[in-house]
């Protein structure tokens, strides 16, 4: 699996000077198997990117597939799906895969983005391609052309958001972008989803000491980012989803923190990486 | 009276080293004047800076009084509203003002934050914020300054504002196409109509009027402040997308006598350099003319009429 980067900023997008280099755009990631299956990991603004470099392939010949994984329907989440070229080429596929309890409820939650109030588009009915929405259940696993998928919800605010898990022939990457564990970390089924990862993507949205007084954002602290990757056993853990008034020093500032925690807590062994826009990682 | 502008993007933020000069956040100017509390047009992500550089004064205390007007709410539009800080402390209150179609304002703005799309619901706002819904053409007034509006030519609907205070002016004209090749009323346009081709006469009259109105609209003013998403080349092939080019937006400023016109809402794949380019282009064109041309940028301060 190859996982490219494409907005790691949560909340709303951060432009300036300031965030050049992790990037500010919101939430996306992409992974391509081993057979060019294409998986697509939240819908923030970074899409946009993505989807104009995809229409130099299949996609812009209306005979692209791609499967959608929205952790959940915040903004930061679902914002660039309506800038993402490839849904108005006739002709290609998506799967999308989501938070929801059903499969109209989960389409329900990106027509409401198209509402005429709030866009141009008016329906999901005006995009050119085809699209067919799977609400992910717990304890169940989905077939991605390949890519074995499972999905579980973290606790996130009022709500919850999910996190994945991508095996292919034995290699595994989990993505958990918004975490606002209770006491003690993630849930133990949680920690079973994330267990022995190569790569764990994980909310780091927060310093502690900003963590600590923003409890009910839902939202995780790279400390507790570097606890799950200890106590799930992962080889490589990825610092994810930066507060918007993060900085670059800032972020930077947090990976040499986070890596004294991780040698702190029995995670000498751990790499470790700040995801940044355009950043790609071979699994 | 100043404007300050805080997003000048239009459609979606652009983050990323393209866009460092003249920024990537989405459209919102603030209209500002001694004695007067602030007038904001549009809250798209320009909003949230905004928000921060408030709160060092009196909404830093929950006494702050603001005027948000919306040109329309599609989301680059409104979509940093939920970041702008005020909101989040008692005693503040924000008035709200757009253009009311088939739902009240209320429930359109609730519906940006319910759940699942935002963890803060506009109930759950300590800020008191109060919305007033428009017409198509109407004139209010904000303690001393006096607003006029009027509809532009955009998807779903767009409004067009002009404030005047202690004889200065300023427009802001976002979102709207030209009044030549298309009238955008209910419907979704799906295929988009060959640019010059003749338009039936009842829309192209329905057209007329409407520029009308915005040429009245900018008599005068000090400052136009004006939708230029596009290059020509650019609408030729969108003239269904509703937004305008430097030309268009020339031709309004040239016939209403408008003193300085500041090209806005940008595209969100134009970098600085291309941007630089236009500008220039457009300068050369109107060198020797009455006219002034500047190109907004995030950071960028305009009087309003010169020093008062």
């Amino acid at each position: 699996m190859l996982i490219r980067f494409w907005g790691v900023r949560g909340a709303i997008p951060a432009p300036g000077p300031e965030t050049n280099r992790y990037g500010g755009n919101t939430s996306c990631v992409s992974v391509v198997g081993r057979k060019g299956q294409l998986v697509i990991l939240d819908m923030g603004t970074g899409v946009m990117r993505l989807g104009h470099t995809l229409l130099t392939g299949e996609m812009g010949k209306g005979q692209g597939f791609a499967s959608v994984l929205l952790s959940h329907a915040h903004w930061d989440h679902i914002q660039g799906f309506p800038f993402f070229p490839p849904v108005f080429v006739p002709g290609n596929r998506f799967h999308v895969y989501g938070n929801a309890h059903s499969s109209d409820l989960l389409e329900g939650i990106l027509e409401g983005q198209m509402n005429p109030h709030f866009s141009p588009i008016y329906t999901l009915k005006n995009l050119g391609s085809n699209i067919h929405f799977t609400p992910v259940m717990p304890d169940e696993s989905y077939d991605l052309g390949g890519i074995e998928l499972r999905g579980r919800p973290n606790p996130h605010g009022h709500t919850s958001a999910l996190a994945f898990r991508l095996e292919e022939e034995g290699r595994s990457m989990v993505y958990a972008p918004d975490a606002g564990y209770h006491e003690g970390g993630p849930s133990r089924e949680m920690l079973e989803l994330y267990r022995g990862a190569d790569i764990l993507i994980h909310d780091s949205t927060y310093t502690p000491a900003d963590r600590a007084t923003r409890l009910d954002r839902g939202n995780a602290s790279y400390a507790e980012a570097a606890a799950a990757a200890v106590a799930a056993g992962a080889r490589h853990l990825v610092l994810f989803h930066f507060d918007q008034d993060y900085a670059d020093d800032v972020v930077d500032g947090m990976v040499h923190a986070c890596r004294g925690e991780l040698d702190r807590i029995g995670g000498k062994s751990i790499a470790l990486t700040a995801a940044a826009e355009g950043l790609e990682i071979e699994l | 009276m100043k404007a300050r502008f805080w997003g000048v993007r239009g459609s979606i933020p652009v983050p990323g080293p393209q866009t460092n000069r003249y920024g990537g956040n989405t459209s919102c100017v603030q209209i500002d004047a001694d004695g007067m509390n602030p007038i904001i047009i549009d809250a798209g992500t320009g909003i949230r800076r905004l928000g921060k550089d408030l709160a060092v004064r009196e909404f830093g205390e929950g006494k702050g009084v603001a005027h948000l007007l919306i040109s329309h709410t599609h989301w680059d539009h409104i979509q940093g509203l939920p970041y702008f800080s005020p909101l989040y402390t008692r005693g503040n209150r924000l008035h709200v003002y757009a253009l009311r179609r088939d739902t009240h304002l209320r429930a359109v703005f609730a519906s940006q934050t319910e759940s699942p799309y935002f963890p803060v619901s506009l109930d759950e706002l300590v800020a008191d914020v109060d919305f007033h819904e428009l017409g198509d053409s109407q004139r209010f007034e904000i303690g001393p300054a006096v607003v006029r509006c009027t509809r532009l030519n955009h998807p779903w609907v767009a409004l067009a504002y002009r404030i005047d205070l202690d004889g200065r002016s300023v427009v802001y004209a976002s979102d709207t196409a030209p009044f030549t090749d298309i009238l955008f009323e209910n419907e979704f346009i799906g295929q988009p109509p060959a640019p010059g081709e003749p338009v039936d006469p009842s829309k192209a009259a329905l057209l007329a009027a409407m520029r009308d109105a915005l040429v009245d609209l900018c008599r005068g003013a000090d400052l136009l402040i004006y939708d230029t998403q596009f290059t020509p080349e650019e609408y030729r092939e969108k003239p269904h997308w509703g937004h305008s080019t430097p030309d268009d937006a020339i031709a309004i400023a040239r016939e209403a006598d408008v003193k300085t016109l500041a090209l806005y809402h940008y595209a969100p794949h134009r970098t600085d350099d291309e941007q630089d380019a236009i500008l220039e282009h457009y300068r050369t064109a109107l060198r020797g003319q009455r006219l002034q041309l500047v190109a907004a940028y995030e950071g960028l301060e305009l009087p309003v009429g010169g020093p008062a």
